[in-house]
């Protein structure tokens, strides 16, 4: 072997490796390391403070005000958005042109900018003269102040969420039961299984891996919510929707408290690492029977 | 032109080795087969001359140049795939022209090149449309003609026929053979078919475990096996290899200690109805259990007290026998001692014919 | 079942299927609706569909609020940029994980799939500091360098990659093929579904990402469409729907008009990173 033909490899992958050691590798621990200082950006002399921020962020209310958005915020998103995607994938899982068609419009929310997302459901929810309340009144029912009431603008914004995310959520179960071979539904019919028999005993376990990744993506994905909220609500009214990202943005960018930002960058990588490790220990255990 | 030799080849994968102390010469022009079951260290070996696997050990020479270390593409060596290896996304052409452009042949001598070699493979309708556009044989074809277009000094051929149906396989044989005659390169051909390697051969060299069990030519190597490896992998249905004990009763005379096992191919047993001694052979009483019709031929399987015994008759008798009369003339008899290898001083071979052709029916 | 309650049972599938679409249709037709209104019509209630009279000019309107000639060269450069950079980079790391075993190969690709589930939200403060650092900040280079590789992409391409015959690039070896030509005449062609589904999927994230251009620029001129778009809100003090809905279709238009030609295609992208 030649030296180049042993060199060959590394050279290969070093642009790559070197792309993600600088931009995400080196950054979770630059983070980690700020997030035990005090410091605003412009000062040279950046305080070492110890879990001062972390002590500091768990007794102010309004990040604990942030984290239970968050958590709320999630739950509700992903819970509903598997629900629905579940018995859309099971409806719509059928060949043919019109089902085509359907999957595609259920879909295309999917490819659109979140900004042009977050900016129609705006008008949509406009209180004055936002077509929501419009079909509401048709129907006799009362008008709703959406985004603008803390009581509704968390749930205002699962709702676009829900409705951008349940037609890939479906489309990936569709993959996933046209996956299951069709004897077993045959072997069952001979059975004389019923519907949700054959629901609970076959199409769930088969199904189970496309489950556990589609909620721990969900869910990995609902806590970084950013756009709707910078668009939509910028974090009110009253902090009603303000989420961990966007309350890392403003500490770092608008009040430039570093650390303290950091901090709370902190906190959420360890609630995504939790929840990528369950995903590779669920994945190394191989969550369905085959 | 190339003769290859193989000195003192070693490969090992992980701690495992699979070949030690291989030493072989496939002379120059021949028309080799390396021939062995699966796992054996035939197509490891072929893959060494080719350099597309290192040795762990030894020396491979390809004409008068040690090549260890020489890039396969520079080794002046073609191989041909079981599964053909065609590129999906070139046209026949470029297929065929893709090693030629690689060795900066000018443009025109490319295309007097393949216009050629398509001739002599019928592939010249063909040029233009995509692998995937072809059956098996024409497939077949293309590798042979991306093969040949580089006028390698040997042929490298690593089970090419056994993705083809059996009428086609027939038909590629003989034109592989004739290819050979036309070609008058060195073919190193990969084969675990035993049929295969006897009919295409000019010399078969027999591997299992990674070890040469014998070189020969075919008839030599079925006419006179070195060892009951080699005895039984050549020949359909398998030389009768029986334990000493168990067919020492039925002999005449002394059988030396040093024998441990003893054979006889299915073709030299006689089968009659009733028990008739003839001076000169061994003789037992045996149960036909079944009949196999190949037409020219029937194999029988047949329960003897010494073991199960195959025997090949070219005649159509005992049709409706059960219990048959089986004698072998002692001088068809193989000797093998205790290590299996042939004890060659013990038989009475000078009697043998040397042609196995025709049955035992005196 | 009998015949009657057969189709029963398909009247109301098709008519759940119609509903079903409007709900994903609609709020489209909404913003194209709007966007073709004059100011006094969308704040009627409750709103009418059809505008008296079509406005093209709030297209014009939203066009010229701010510099959106730039944003859309920057939109395309940015992403036309990180793709090429993508292809390179991608099609090198996955010949090199999928052919070649070489000391640390295994930590390597750690290294890689860790990054494959490190998002950008999480990470952006401190890349932000280290491209205030180099200057960066206002700069291209800021929104297009930590995507010049891809994780995902690599995983991807190194799949098939590893699902090329042996045999092939044997047979190209012995064709005395350089190992560049292998990659560029023998891999690339084998993998070009996975390359134009992963082009796909890069194009389109990257062709919509607000966040990072948000974080990396303060001014207008490395900003982004979607940050241009998103600034029409503050055309009016945010009452000019209509302009808005202009100015969102321009975003939004390009994206739709390649999904309807390439649906398939796009659908199999996105479900397929997903499934993998």
């Amino acid at each position: 072997m030649t030296v180049w033909s042993r060199l060959r490899p590394y050279v290969m992958v070093a642009p790559s490796i070197a792309v993600f050691s600088i931009f995400f590798i080196y950054p979770i621990f630059y983070m980690i390391f700020l997030s035990f200082y005090n410091w605003d950006f412009i000062n040279p002399v950046k305080e070492f403070v110890g879990f001062n921020n972390f002590v500091e962020m768990f007794q102010n209310s309004e990040f604990l005000q942030v984290l239970t958005n968050s958590l709320n915020y999630t739950i509700l998103s992903v819970s509903l958005s598997i629900v629905i995607s579940l018995g859309l994938a099971m409806w719509l899982n059928r060949e043919g042109a019109w089902y085509g068609f359907v999957q595609g419009a259920l879909f295309s929310p999917h490819i659109i900018s979140l900004v042009s997302v977050s900016l129609v459901w705006m008008w949509l929810m406009d209180p004055k003269f936002g077509l929501l309340n419009a079909i509401l009144e048709m129907f006799g029912m009362q008008k709703l102040d959406w985004l603008s009431s803390p009581d509704s603008s968390l749930l205002s914004l699962v709702l676009v969420a829900v409705w951008k995310g349940v037609g890939y959520n479906a489309l990936i179960f569709i993959a996933g039961l046209q996956s299951i071979p069709k004897d077993m539904y045959e072997a069952s019919a001979l059975d004389e299984a019923n519907r949700w028999r054959t629901f609970y005993k076959i199409t769930l376990p088969m199904l189970s891996p496309t489950l556990f990744f589609l909620i721990i993506i969900n869910l990995i994905g609902s806590f970084q919510v950013f756009e709707t909220i910078a668009i939509m609500t910028n974090g009110g009214p009253v902090n009603s929707t303000n989420t961990l990202v966007f309350y890392i943005y403003e500490y770092g960018f608008r009040y430039f408290k570093i650390g303290y930002a950091s901090a709370a960058g902190v906190v959420l990588l360890l609630v995504v690492g939790l929840l990528t490790l369950v995903y590779f220990k669920l994945l190394s255990r191989r969550v369905h029977y085959q | 032109m190339a003769q290859i030799v193989l000195k003192q080849i070693e490969k090992s994968f992980k701690q495992e080795k699979i070949i030690e102390n291989l030493n072989v010469t496939i002379e120059d022009g021949s028309f080799t087969v390396l021939v062995g079951p699966s796992g054996c260290g035939k197509s490891t070996t072929l893959r060494m001359i080719a350099g597309l696997e290192q040795q762990s050990g030894g020396e491979i020479w390809i004409g008068d140049k040690c090549v260890n270390g020489v890039e396969p593409g520079k080794r002046n060596v073609a191989m041909v795939f079981q599964n053909y290896a065609l590129y999906p996304m070139m046209t026949v052409k470029e297929n065929i022209e893709f090693g030629l452009v690689n060795r900066k042949v000018p443009k025109q001598e490319r295309e007097r090149l393949i216009k050629e070699i398509t001739e002599i493979v019928g592939l010249s309708e063909y040029l233009n449309k995509k692998p995937q556009a072809l059956s098996g044989g024409q497939r077949q074809r293309v590798a042979l003609a991306r093969a040949m277009v580089k006028n390698p000094a040997v042929f490298l051929m690593d089970e090419p026929l056994s993705n083809l149906d059996a009428k086609l396989r027939h038909q590629m044989r003989t034109e592989l053979i004739q290819l050979h005659k036309r070609l008058g390169a060195t073919f190193v051909f990969v084969t675990h078919d035993q049929v295969e390697a006897m009919s295409m051969g000019d010399r078969i060299v027999i591997m299992n475990k990674g070890q040469i069990q014998q070189a020969d030519s075919p008839m030599k190597i079925y006419d006179d096996p070195d060892n009951v490896f080699t005895a039984q992998f050549i020949g359909t249905p398998p030389m009768n290899v029986i334990h000493r004990e168990a067919i020492f009763p039925y002999m005449e005379g002394q059988l030396h200690s040093d024998i441990h096992q003893v054979g006889f191919r299915p073709e030299k047993a006689m089968m009659t109805m009733e028990k008739k001694p003839i001076a000169g052979c061994v003789q037992f009483s045996a149960r036909i259990l079944t009949r196999e019709t190949l037409g020219a031929e029937i194999i029988y399987q047949l329960e003897a007290k010494l073991g199960l015994v195959a025997v090949k008759s070219f005649l159509k008798p005992l049709e409706f026998a059960n219990e048959v009369q089986i004698s072998v003339p002692m001088k068809d008899l193989y000797y093998f001692d205790h290590e299996g290898k042939r004890a060659r001083q013990y038989e009475r071979s000078e009697e043998r014919e040397l042609v196995a052709l025709g049955g035992g029916y005196a | 079942m009998t015949t009657a309650s057969k189709s029963i049972v398909r009247v109301l599938n098709v008519t759940a299927m119609l509903v079903l679409v409007a709900i994903f249709v609609i709020p489209f037709l909404w913003m194209i609706s709007t966007s073709l209104k004059s100011y006094s019509e969308t704040v009627i209630f409750p709103p009418k569909w059809i505008p008296s009279e079509i406005m093209w000019s709030n297209f014009a309107a939203a066009w010229n609020s701010g510099p959106f000639l730039k944003y859309l060269m920057n939109s395309v450069v940015v992403s036309i940029s990180i793709l090429l950079l993508q292809f390179t980079t991608i099609t090198l790391a996955a010949y090199a994980f999928a052919r070649y075993s070489f000391k640390g190969d295994k930590l390597l690709f750690g290294i890689t799939m860790v990054t494959l589930m490190i998002p950008g939200q999480l990470i952006f403060l401190p890349v932000y500091l280290l491209m205030s650092k180099w200057g960066l900040i206002n700069n291209l280079l800021a929104l297009i360098l930590p995507f010049s590789s891809s994780a995902f992409g690599i995983f991807m391409l190194r799949q098939s990659f590893k699902q090329v015959q042996e045999e092939l690039i044997e047979a190209a070896r012995l064709d005395d093929a350089p190992e560049w030509k292998i990659i560029l005449k023998i891999m690339v062609p084998m993998a070009r579904p996975t390359l134009v589904t992963f082009a796909l999927f890069s194009f389109i994230a990257h062709w919509n990402d607000y966040f990072w251009p948000l974080v990396m620029t303060t001014s207008d001129a490395a900003r982004t469409l979607p940050i241009g778009i998103s600034k029409l809100r503050e055309v009016d003090g945010g009452a000019a729907w209509h302009i808005l809905m202009a100015g969102n279709m321009i975003l939004v238009i390009p994206i739709l008009i390649v999904f309807s030609f390439a649906q398939r295609q796009i659908i199999k992208a996105f479900v397929y990173s997903g499934v993998k």
